[in-house]
């Protein structure tokens, strides 16, 4: 119960915390955000595509949205509609791939909304999101998808969400047809693989982030800041138990 | 307007109520999550069918070999879950799974160190930054410490020393970046999980 209850306080604080900067935020203008390459480089990989009449590839990996994975695979749909709503005006909507059951009608619709308001909604198809395993099945996956980037017209692979180190796999035969990628994961196997492959990530919480740099509403920017402040107490948290610790013997 | 409302009253009040149920209430919390894995049964469902289609349609209009095996597969795995059903045959699926899936999934996955080892070379051709260097050596230096800890033929305190080694990377560096990225992965989650649950972000309703 203890427990719970501790949860629940932090919770609340956050809660507070978030109402509360996104309404400076909403009386101010603008925020000034560190700048993150891996974000450029996702409409970098979209005009490399354009121009060369190819299509950018997006996996949200294999998080589903009703377990621990679901705030990351919500945070990677953010980015797949970005670059739909990008690409779709230019007539390049990504191809995407998932790796579980509920992702597919999350993928599907963020294309469909991308062609639908850019006017374009006959272009849609509901074959652009594509099931390739289920998460169970995760080297069953990684064959998939590399298999799908090899058998179709890809520019450029994006891969935001919940992967495993058989992400490896997926970015060899990436890097192998010389595409241009940008990884974004939270799971520490699957960043260490990435890290030897490219080096636009977004590691950890800059896949949290990535809405706000994409979108920048008040409460997402409110977010970043909440986040900054619950970081900087942790950290003060852990120096003063840390401190306790070693002069307690 | 009542389109636009419907599915954020529907996502704040379920999200509100997991959430209590979680904190205070269990038992109300696992009927919504056995909802929610009812939804997922579903939607895998789905993403099978979606599957097949995609590569039924590659197959008649493209004549994909790759895609007429996945099609025969399917069939096939289908196929002996009923015949294991009606008791035609016994473990069909299982032998399948056994024989010709985990083979290949062991294969792929024994590949994965070798493919993380070409890659972190081929980085440090392409680009050779400090930060490369020190991902390459410290890799490098873990897998000779460990495959010469392993071995008898090296005298004990050389081993010891690379034990020593191996554990301070392991356990100091590596342990307290992994905290630092977690705990910056789970302030991320809680603050977009409760952005939707405030509906201030509206992922269903962009």
């Amino acid at each position: 119960m203890n427990v719970n209850l501790a949860l629940s306080a932090i919770l609340i604080i956050t809660l507070l915390l978030l109402l509360f900067t996104r309404r400076q935020k909403m009386r101010s203008s603008g925020a000034a955000l560190r700048p993150l390459s891996a974000i450029a480089a996702l409409d970098d990989r979209l005009g490399e595509a354009i121009e060369s009449g190819r299509q950018v590839h997006v996996s949200l990996g294999q998080g589903g949205l009703t377990g621990t994975a679901a705030p990351t695979s919500v945070a990677a749909a953010h980015i797949l509609t970005h670059l739909a709503q990008e690409g779709s005006a230019s007539g390049a909507a990504p191809l995407a791939t998932v790796g579980e059951g509920a992702l597919l009608p999350l993928a599907q619709e963020s294309l469909r909304r991308a062609h639908d308001e850019v006017g374009r909604i006959r272009d849609y198809k509901p074959s652009m999101a594509q099931f390739v395993a289920a998460e169970t099945e995760p080297y069953a996956f990684a064959g998939g998808v590399a298999s799908v980037m090899q058998q179709n017209n890809v520019g450029g692979n994006v891969m935001v969400g919940r992967f495993g180190p058989e992400i490896a796999i997926i970015a060899e035969t990436a890097a192998r047809q010389n595409i241009n990628q940008v990884i974004g994961t939270d799971d520490p196997s699957a960043l260490a693989a990435a890290t030897a492959v490219t080096g636009d990530l977004l590691v950890g919480e800059e896949l949290f982030a990535a809405d706000a740099y994409l979108e920048g509403s008040p409460s997402q920017i409110a977010s970043l800041q909440v986040q900054d402040i619950l970081r900087a107490v942790i950290a003060a948290v852990i120096l003063i138990l840390a401190l306790v610790n070693y002069l307690n013997g | 307007m009542f389109k636009r409302n419907l599915p954020l009253a529907i996502a704040i009040s379920f999200g509100a109520l997991t959430l209590l149920g979680l904190l205070f209430l269990p038992d109300l919390s696992r009927l919504i999550l056995s909802w929610a894995a009812f939804l997922a049964a579903a939607a895998l469902l789905l993403g099978v069918l979606n599957l097949f289609a995609i590569h039924l349609q590659r197959l008649t209009k493209e004549g994909s070999l790759y895609s007429g095996i996945l099609i025969l597969g399917m069939t096939a795995v289908f196929g002996l879950a009923i015949t294991d059903q009606l008791s035609i045959t016994q473990n069909g699926v299982m032998t399948a799974f056994n024989w010709i899936q985990a083979p290949l999934e062991a294969a792929l996955a024994s590949l994965l160190a070798f493919f993380l080892l070409f890659a972190g070379f081929q980085t440090l051709k392409r680009q050779r930054s400090l930060w490369t260097v020190l991902f390459v050596a410290t890799a490098v230096i873990l897998l000779i410490s460990q495959a010469l800890t392993a071995t008898t033929l090296l005298p004990d305190n050389v081993r010891d020393l690379f034990n020593a080694i191996q554990n301070n990377i392991n356990n100091i560096i590596a342990v307290a970046g992994m905290r630092g990225l977690l705990i910056g992965i789970a302030l991320g989650a809680i603050t977009l999980s409760l952005r939707l649950l405030l509906g201030m972000d509206q992922p269903y309703n962009k």
